[in-house]
Formats: C-alpha cells, sequence, structure tokens
C-alpha cells in the first residue's frame, strides 16, 4: 500500500516540497476550482468559511491525533499518520511557494491534499480516481 | 411537510472542485484505514458543539419518565418547557427569528425505525433546542441527497443501518421543526438524566448518529490513534 512508508520523504531526500514541484492533480484543482470567497460573493452568502472546512480541519486533527495535544518533543516518531507541527510546517512552505497565490482555507486544503500524497498515504492516481468518484456523486442530483 | 412561506437564506449553489478535493481526501483516507467515518464524524461534532443541549435534556427524561415520552411525542412544544425551552413566548437561546418559534416536533425512533432530519429548502433548523446547525447540514450535498439515498448518506456519517431498518426523513420547514428521540441503547440501565443527556449528541438529535454509551459531546477532546502507524523521516 501506498501509505506504508514515507517513500517521497525519506532521511536521504532532503528536498523541500517547494524543489519537489507541482503536482499534476492539485494544480489541475487549483486552476479550476472556484474559491469559496468568489462563490460566497456571487450567491450573497456572508458565511466566512466553506462548508467543508469544519470536515477539513477535523481531518487535519484525526490525522495528527495525539500529536495535537502533546508538546512536540514528546510525540512518539509513527504515532499517528500526519503530525501537527510537521503539517502545518509543510503548509506553511507550500503556501509560500506553490499555493502562494491561492485563497485560504483553499489552500490548506490543497497543501493537506499535496503533504498527503508526498508522505505516501495515497498517491496522485488514487486520488484522482477518488475526486472523479465524488464528482460524479455530488453532481448527479 | 416541506411547505415554505418565506425566503430561503442565500446559498453557494454549485460544486466546487474545492469541496469535491475535500471530500476525496478524507474518503480516501477512510479506505486508507487512518480513520473511520464515524471517528470522523465524533470529531467533527466536537468542535461544533460542547454541552449537552436543551433536546438531549428532553430525550434523556423522556428515556426516564414514560408518561413524559408520551408529551414529548404528541405536544413537542409543552414538553420543550420541561427543559427550560418555551417556543412561544420566551426563547432562551436567542437564537434566530420569530419564525423559529412555532411547532416542534419529537419523532420518535424504534429498533425497527430510524428518523433523520432535513431542510431541503434552505437550513431550516429547531435552533431555540439545538443550537447552531452544523455547516454540513445547509450543504445542498446532504439536503439533496438525503432524501434520495438516506442510507448511503448515513452511512457516509459512519452509521450503517441494518437493511431491515426504516428511514424516515422529516423534511423541516418555516412552521415546523423536528427533532429525533433515538431508541435508548443498551448498557444505560440504571443511569441518571444526567449520565443519558450526555450521550444524546447534537448529531444524535438531527438523526445522523445513535447514542452510544462512553462517546458524548463534551468529554475530552477526542484522541484516535493511528491504525496504521508511518514512519517519517523527512527534516524539516
Amino acid at each position: 500500500m501506498a501509505m506504508s512508508e514515507g517513500k517521497n520523504h525519506g532521511s536521504g531526500n532532503a528536498q523541500s516540497l517547494a524543489e519537489q514541484g507541482p503536482i499534476a492533480l492539485l494544480e489541475d484543482v487549483r486552476n479550476r476550482g472556484r474559491v469559496w470567497e468568489d462563490l460566497a460573493a456571487q450567491y450573497g452568502v456572508t458565511n466566512p468559511d466553506p462548508p467543508w472546512k469544519i470536515t477539513l480541519d477535523a481531518t487535519c486533527d484525526i490525522l495528527a491525533a495525539s500529536s495535537n495535544v502533546l508538546p512536540h518533543g514528546q510525540v512518539v516518531p509513527g504515532s499517528c499518520a500526519l503530525p501537527l507541527l510537521e503539517r502545518r510546517a509543510e503548509e506553511d512552505e507550500l503556501a509560500a511557494t506553490l499555493y502562494a497565490d491561492v485563497a485560504y482555507p483553499e489552500r490548506t486544503l490543497l497543501a493537506l491534499a499535496h503533504s498527503m500524497i508526498r508522505h505516501g498515504l495515497f498517491d496522485e492516481e488514487e486520488l484522482a480516481r477518488q475526486i472523479e468518484r465524488v464528482g460524479h456523486r455530488l453532481k448527479e442530483v | 411537510m416541506s411547505e415554505h412561506h418565506h425566503e430561503p437564506a442565500p446559498m453557494v449553489d454549485e460544486v466546487s472542485d474545492f469541496e469535491i478535493l475535500e471530500m476525496a481526501v478524507r474518503e480516501l483516507a477512510i479506505e486508507k484505514g487512518l480513520f473511520s467515518a464515524e471517528d470522523h464524524r465524533i470529531w467533527t461534532e466536537y468542535v461544533h458543539t460542547l454541552g449537552p443541549t436543551p433536546a438531549a435534556r428532553l430525550v434523556a427524561k423522556a428515556w426516564l419518565d414514560p408518561e413524559y415520552k408520551n408529551l414529548c411525542v404528541t405536544d413537542g412544544v409543552e414538553a420543550s418547557k420541561a427543559v427550560g425551552v418555551d417556543w412561544i413566548n420566551s426563547p432562551p437561546t436567542h437564537f434566530g427569528t420569530p419564525s423559529d418559534y412555532c411547532n416542534l416536533r419529537v419523532l420518535e425512533d424504534t429498533p425497527t425505525l430510524k428518523h433523520v432530519v432535513v431542510c431541503t429548502l434552505c437550513s431550516c433548523y429547531p435552533r431555540p433546542i439545538l443550537g447552531q446547525s452544523p455547516e454540513w447540514y445547509r450543504t445542498p450535498n446532504y439536503r439533496r441527497r438525503l432524501v434520495r439515498w438516506p442510507r448511503q448518506v448515513l452511512a457516509e456519517f459512519g452509521l450503517q443501518l441494518p437493511s431491515d431498518v426504516q428511514i424516515r426523513v422529516a423534511d423541516s420547514n418555516q412552521k415546523t421543526r423536528y427533532i429525533v428521540m433515538p431508541v435508548r441503547p443498551a448498557g444505560t440501565d440504571g443511569w441518571s438524566e444526567d449520565q443519558l443527556a450526555e450521550i444524546v449528541t447534537r448529531d444524535c438529535l438531527i438523526g445522523v448518529a445513535v447514542p452510544k454509551p462512553g462517546v458524548t459531546s463534551n468529554t475530552m477532546r477526542p484522541i484516535h490513534k493511528a491504525v496504521h502507524p508511518v514512519e517519517h523521516g523527512h527534516g524539516h
């Protein structure tokens, strides 16, 4: 399974996420997707956050497990899928580089998907298939 | 149940690629065994609500008192007074508009009948007794799909119902709001009203979850242990 190893982030690989380059699938989403700020303005909605932000936050939290609440030094390596500080550091890096022109919270979502792919939790092809399945499901009504 | 006589609140009426990406990431993580749909729902609910709502208290009282339970089912507005909510005169939670304070119906689940609440037109919700609606309740995704494929949508919340359980979807409207009275779960014999109220979480009252001993909305922050721990070797 793609998630079993942090294969793209092995200890011998010192490249930053930005140096490893963009991920084509996520570039597509970024280029095609309409951000909440624009959608809310178009439809006259005043909620500052998109409805999916709450579930995105939950995904980040649950992947980080106990690293959400433990001091960084006490987080046991491998005790969770994606430690909080690691993900946040990567999000900061990506927000300053590859996704510098993407609005919040869309860039948090792109950064999470980016980190999960680079960490080998799933791969780009798997995510592409899932996007297609979900898109089909949500748009059939 | 779906008559409306007021203008619905503005709603983003299209599915964005970002909304799809969020769901795809979440579902793929579930498929990979990193967490379950139900774990995720518990986590999402936690960040939305803390502490038992008046509606939870109503259900807990009804579980303990058959007479009160009968009142809940026949006259939800009158029954609400016992938990401090007067729908007609004094909305205690100060949520929403006067149009909220009209009529409450309590939908009683049985072992073979599961109720779940939606507002297909906008986002009508029993705010005086249940607080603010969660964001997902207001999405076209939930509103449109629940009435067509309730079993599938409930499964996405981590609630898999046996095929012999009938699902009834109640569509809220301007005058009438609904809460679900779930079946009292096994393992709660001898419990006090306070103990019972704690397990009747917001999602149980909407109907997308069922109460379970030990699962409360006001416990400590839930900690999800890694199912398949992953070793990361990168050096940031």
